[in-house]
């Protein structure tokens, strides 16, 4: 049976790779927390290619203004459509900012608008429980971005799964920390990280 | 003296005379035959029911002979069988009846749907048609084929040439849920999917932390029992913590579909059809439309048990087996990547690949059953004759009788034609 396996998406405008530290620190998390078969490296995988099917759960970030091609298009459609779970985080923490304004556009004129995610989500407790979701980032509280502390990520449901998901929280830069940077920590930042990932493998 | 005309007219008036006694003494001879032996008629399928009011009112045929070019019905079936109490003995022949049966049973699966069996002789073409016209038409190559219906009809028709024979579904069943056990992984993920999505509510155990303390737990997982459940579907080893309740759920007559890694797990292994064999691994490719599941991975059921059947094989290797176990049934797939087929098949996939699964669910699912007022059916028409009438016969009985008013029907006018002729002659040679 196939192992889990980390996928970045790589698109073909913009800055895909901007979150380079991020998989490594997501994938010792899902090892060191959970009983789960993930592979020890992740993968880049392009929106346009056929390879995006091998790969459930796809992370992708960036800061930089995003224009899907008509394949990625296609394939994104069709990905969340059957089952995929596409996570798309705001590299810039910023509702103003070029990433936001563009992804958003793309996110909506190919699924169309976009459903707010309650906080009673169970999302929000299916292996770690956080009493007031979404977890906050270190880039939100110190103001940086469009200095606003998001309340509610945004999702694509598909059968009342989660297809797509939308966060302007920038956990890409939250979790996007050299490995060594974690012991010092007093609360491990990617534990939010973990339920996406046990959330896209059971729901 | 007598002209010669005048002789041979008066020696064709001795003929008709002799041929009206003739008459007369055969017809007074077969009457006496009659009373003594009794008569046989004749009918075929066509005047079938006229000749049916007849011999049960004005005539009382010893025997009737039917040629039949297709099926009575059911009323004249039972009217046949009911000759004999009368004193009239049936026989029948149709060559061109082909024995056909069908059989309506609906499927165990949330989205409906029947399946019908039709048996018959091997290559003839069988029609299926409801109300409304025809559904299917299939060549057989074996005895019979298999037909699945979405939706339920209120009766479905088999047609074999002349023989239609007519089922319905009797049953409805009551579903329960399904129990899904397996890791934090992607068959876990799109079975459930896939299994909700078709109408199935379905509990889950996914275990996804070493000591089980943050695993997702989908539903309320109480007493594993037919009483709640209707099949357990175990993916991998994390299953075999509910060893126990899994064998005692399928011999009391649960269902249970066991995919390799589990059917390997020692708790579970008793249960399985075969053994996992060594995993077989095509180059990596999308799975097509016209054959999804020759693109999977798989690994073959080997050493099979002696009581386990084959339902699927890739080449040599076994795919899917079945057996029985107690009251329970027990499916073991070699597919332990079914998703990508979902994920990566062509457009019509996600819906194939929720039927496939749908049908392997509900081929071992335990269901209640509950009676249902159906309209009346002929499952199988020449058999049902056969069995009502007695087999076939290819001729006439010689030894019968032709019926009084049979033989009256043509003796009468020829009686009456000669009658007049030899009086006319008389008259008009001027003889009284």
């Amino acid at each position: 049976m196939s192992r889990f396996v980390f996928a970045t998406a790589e698109y073909v405008s913009g800055d895909w790779e901007s979150a380079p530290a991020l998989p490594e620190n997501l994938i010792d998390s899902v090892a060191r927390y959970t009983s789960i078969d993930v592979a020890p490296v992740g993968v880049n995988v392009k929106l346009s290619s056929p390879e995006l099917f091998d790969h459930p759960f796809v992370w992708m970030t960036g800061h930089l203004p995003v224009r899907f091609t008509d394949a990625e298009r296609r394939n994104v459609k069709r990905y969340v459509e059957r089952g995929g779970f596409l996570m798309i985080d705001d590299h810039n923490h910023d509702v103003t900012g070029q990433f936001h304004k563009t992804v958003t556009e793309e996110i909506e004129r190919t699924f169309g608008k976009m459903t707010r995610l309650p906080n009673a989500h169970e999302l929000y407790r299916c292996f770690f429980v956080f009493e007031n979701p979404p977890p906050n980032t270190h880039h939100e509280l110190n103001g940086y971005g469009d200095d606003l502390l998001h309340r509610y990520l945004d999702a694509v449901l598909v059968n009342g799964r989660i297809g797509l998901l939308y966060s302007n929280k920038d956990y890409s830069s939250e979790w996007n920390f050299h490995a060594e940077t974690k012991k010092f920590m007093t609360q491990d930042p990617t534990k939010f990280g973990v339920n996406l990932i046990v959330y896209a493998l059971t729901r | 003296m007598r002209s010669r005309g005048s002789a041979a007219r008066v020696g064709t008036e001795w003929g008709l005379r002799l041929l009206i006694l003739a008459l007369l003494a055969g017809y007074l001879v077969h009457t006496l035959r009659v009373r003594y032996r009794g008569a046989t008629e004749a009918s075929e399928s066509r005047g079938l029911a006229v000749a049916l009011a007849r011999w049960s009112t004005v005539a009382a045929p010893a025997r009737v002979h039917l040629a039949l070019s297709h099926p009575p019905s059911v009323l004249e079936r039972d009217w046949l069988a009911a000759l004999p109490g009368a004193g009239t003995a049936v026989a029948w022949a149709g060559g061109s009846l082909l024995p056909t049966a069908i059989a309506v049973d609906p499927v165990a699966d949330p989205a409906g749907g029947v399946e019908v069996a039709v048996a018959t002789p091997s290559a003839v073409t069988v029609e299926l048609r409801d109300t409304l016209g025809i559904l299917d038409s299939v060549r057989t190559v074996a005895a019979g084929v298999r037909f699945t219906v979405p939706k339920v009809r209120p009766a479905l028709e088999a047609e074999v040439g002349p023989v239609v024979a007519r089922g319905t579904v009797h049953d409805s069943l009551e579903l329960h849920r399904l129990l899904v056990l397996g890791d934090a992984q992607w068959e876990t993920k799109f079975a459930i999917a896939a299994l909700e999505e078709r109408g199935w509510q379905v509990d889950a155990h996914i275990a996804v932390s070493p000591r089980h303390r943050g695993d997702v737990q989908q539903g309320e997982i109480g007493d594993i029992d037919t009483s709640r459940y209707s099949a357990v579907l175990a993916i991998d080893t994390t299953a075999a913590r509910y060893g126990d309740r899994i064998t005692r759920f399928v011999r009391a007559g649960g269902g249970l579909l066991l995919w390799s890694p589990a059917a390997k797990a020692p708790a579970l292994a008793a249960l399985a059809p075969g053994v996992p064999g060594t995993p077989i691994v095509d180059e990596h490719q999308a799975p097509t439309d016209t054959a999804p599941r020759t693109a999977l991975e798989v690994v073959p059921v080997v050493r099979l048990r002696p009581d386990a059947i084959v339902l699927e094989r890739r080449g040599e290797a076994v795919t899917l087996a079945a057996r029985r176990v107690g009251s329970g049934r027990v499916v073991e797939t070699g597919y332990t990547d079914a998703w990508r087929w979902r994920m990566a098949g062509g457009d019509a996939a996600p819906d194939e690949e929720r039927t496939w699964l749908a049908r392997l669910v509900a081929s071992v699912a335990y269901t209640g059953r509950r009676e249902m007022a159906a309209p009346p059916t002929d499952v199988a028409p020449v058999a049902t004759l056969i069995d009502r009438l007695g087999p076939g016969t290819p001729k006439l009985d010689a030894t019968g009788v032709m019926a009084l008013t049979a033989v009256l029907r043509w003796v009468f006018p020829v009686l009456v034609a000669a009658m007049l002729l030899e009086w006319s002659s008389r008259r008009l040679r001027g003889v009284k």
